[in-house]
């Protein structure tokens, strides 16, 4: 079977798929997470533009600090939440990139900050 | 209050099936699902469809979406996406949450076809990040084409498992470890997945998916309180069904995975006898119907249908049936099990609350998982007990050698799932 290839930049992207294909040209988006600058695929979900960089953590549970990253993808188990553009408890698996978006690693419950922008 | 002649939950395959046939047969139907698209699992799985018949057989399962949206438009379904049915009503009305806001739906016929959900058991280190369901690894590598890891173990024994190791195999990744029993893991890492053991072998990797199989999510059929009967195959309660696939509700039926079918073909083909009995369509439609629907099914499957429809029961198969890793994890969960090392596990992610916690619980008394859900709090956080009650009703087992025939469900209440407040408030009377 074909091994899909990867790209240099240490990128966990699948570029080529012997099934789907290659992946499709898509406008890069950039967000911010955690201070740090970030490219995205437009469409893509946060989550999935975090694990594409090697990013796992989405939050920290309340009282032990214990990390959680994305379980289910879909919606359910609520391990991703992160705090996005100012929001707590935003499901980074379900919830679209969006240019100039802004995406805090959430600790504990998280906590309104107002929206930016 | 909107109104619909037939009101589908969930749009996968047994779904749009129940969909297709009830407005073939004349009746104003409405599809709901939460997500984005139809397709429900088919959108994320690769493997080639069988037995869903001409145009569909063959094709990539996510890539037979698109002709399946195609047939619903054709056939004039009224399809809502991003709509979570969340509660289900005594006077029968139905309570739907959209990003906009949210509505009662008031329908005459209701068929749930809301498919299931991972199984998932309790492991050392099962809640590092990087460990993750085999329906997030197919999302992560097939709808956002992202690897979940480079080195990946896979554990579970069955088709899913074999299904997640083609699939990681195929997108590029290395398979370092495959292990059949969750209670032989270990999983541990600084902060994030770095080792996997199991069987005796070490290997370093970078995340792990949980592929035991799925399990049956009739939520909605649960806050109707419809009558229940006990499967030893999947070691959990179903929805009691007549020939026609109706609940012991009036008007209620339940389709596909949500009421236990095995597969694909199964779920299809119960979608399609439960809209077209919703529709009230003629006795040789559904006579066919019914004929085509015993073929789709195995005969083991076939054996237990008649059982939970006719309430026989099942004592042979629940005292054979000791030898599934579903057993063993609970067995290993106990006091007395392995090395103990289990205690300090999270049982219930949500919650935090250990396996020994829960242990605690039952020795002073629990006999039911609402009890332990009381007790400890394990089951009532934002993933509402999807990923711990079976995990649960194993310990309870094993612990108290109570059947698990007999340990019923947690008692289901809206909403279905976390809704934002505005689909409470915006309620359109
Ligand atoms: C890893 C894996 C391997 C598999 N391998 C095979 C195989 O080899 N052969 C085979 O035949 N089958 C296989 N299957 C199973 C097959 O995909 C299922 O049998 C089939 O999808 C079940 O269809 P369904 O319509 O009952 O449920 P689903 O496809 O699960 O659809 C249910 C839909 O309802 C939605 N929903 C649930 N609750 C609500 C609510 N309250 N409000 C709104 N929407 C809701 C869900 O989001 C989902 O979209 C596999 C599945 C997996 C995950
Ligand atoms: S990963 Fe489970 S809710 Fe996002």
């Amino acid at each position: 079977m074909d091994q899909a290839h990867r790209n240099q930049a240490g990128d966990l992207r699948v570029l080529h798929h012997p099934v789907l294909g290659d992946l499709p040209e898509s406008r890069p988006v950039q967000i911010t997470v955690d201070g740090q600058p970030l490219l995205a695929r437009e469409g893509e979900a946060i989550a999935a533009a975090l694990l594409a960089h090697g990013i796992l953590v989405c939050r920290t549970m309340p009282g032990g600090r214990e990390p959680r990253g994305v379980f289910c993808a879909l919606g359910r188990c609520a391990d991703c939440l992160m705090t996005v553009d100012g929001e707590p408890n935003v499901r980074a698996c379900l919830i679209p990139v969006r240019e100039g978006q802004v995406v805090w690693t959430q600790a504990g419950l998280g906590r309104w900050e107002g929206r930016a922008g | 209050m909107k109104t619909t002649g037939i009101a589908v939950i969930g749009a996968g395959p047994a779904g749009i099936a129940a969909a297709l046939a009830a407005s073939e047969a004349g009746a104003a139907v409405t599809l709901i699902d939460e997500n984005s698209t139809v397709g429900g699992q088919l959108r994320w799985r690769i493997a080639a469809l069988r037995g869903l018949g001409d145009g569909l057989d063959g094709l990539p399962a996510c890539q037979a979406v698109e002709r399946l949206e195609e047939r619903l438009a054709a056939a004039d379904v009224s399809v809502l996406t991003n709509a979570v049915a969340w509660g289900l009503f005594e006077d029968g009305s139905l309570a739907v949450a959209t990003p906009g806001g949210g509505f009662l739906l008031q329908a005459e016929k209701i068929v749930v076809a809301t498919g299931s959900v991972d199984l998932a058991l309790p492991f050392p280190g099962w809640t590092l990040p990087g460990v993750l369901t085999a329906r997030a690894a197919q999302i992560l590598l097939h709808l956002h084409r992202v690897l979940p890891g480079r080195r990946v173990a896979v554990v579970g024994e069955g088709l899913d498992a074999a299904e997640l190791v083609t699939d990681l195999e195929t997108a590029g990744a290395e398979v370092v470890l495959r292990a059949s029993d969750p209670a032989q893991v270990v999983v541990s890492g600084d902060g994030r997945v770095e080792w996997v053991t199991a069987n005796g072998e070490r290997r370093e990797a970078d995340a792990v998916v949980i592929a035991l199989g799925r399990q049956p999510d009739p939520e909605l059929a649960l806050q109707a309180q419809v009558d229940l009967g006990y499967s030893a195959r999947l070691g959990c309660h179903l929805p009691l069904r007549s020939a026609l696939l109706e609940t012991s509700r009036p008007g209620l039926y339940v389709a596909g995975e949500a009421a236990g079918a095995a597969d694909l073909a199964e779920s299809f083909a119960e979608g399609r006898l439960a809209g077209l009995a919703a529709a009230g369509a003629s006795p040789e439609r559904i006579a066919a119907t019914q004929e085509a629907l015993a073929r789709a099914r195995s005969p083991e499957r076939s054996v237990e249908v008649d059982r939970l429809r006719l309430g026989t029961s099942d004592r042979a198969q629940v005292e054979a049936d000791t030898s599934s890793p579903w057993r063993s994890w609970g067995r290993a969960a106990t006091a007395e099990g392995r090395d103990n090392s289990l205690a300090r596990v999270a049982l219930c992610r949500c919650e935090q609350v250990t396996i020994g916690e829960v242990r605690q619980a039952i020795e002073e008394g629990a006999l039911t998982i609402n009890d332990i859900k009381r007790r400890t709090r394990a089951g009532m956080g934002l993933c509402q007990g999807i990923f711990c009650t079976g995990a649960m009703a194993l310990l309870l087992h094993a612990e108290r050698g109570i059947p698990l025939s007999e340990i019923v469900p947690m008692t289901e209440r809206p909403p279905a799932r976390p809704i934002p407040l505005v689909s409470l408030v915006e309620i359109e009377e």
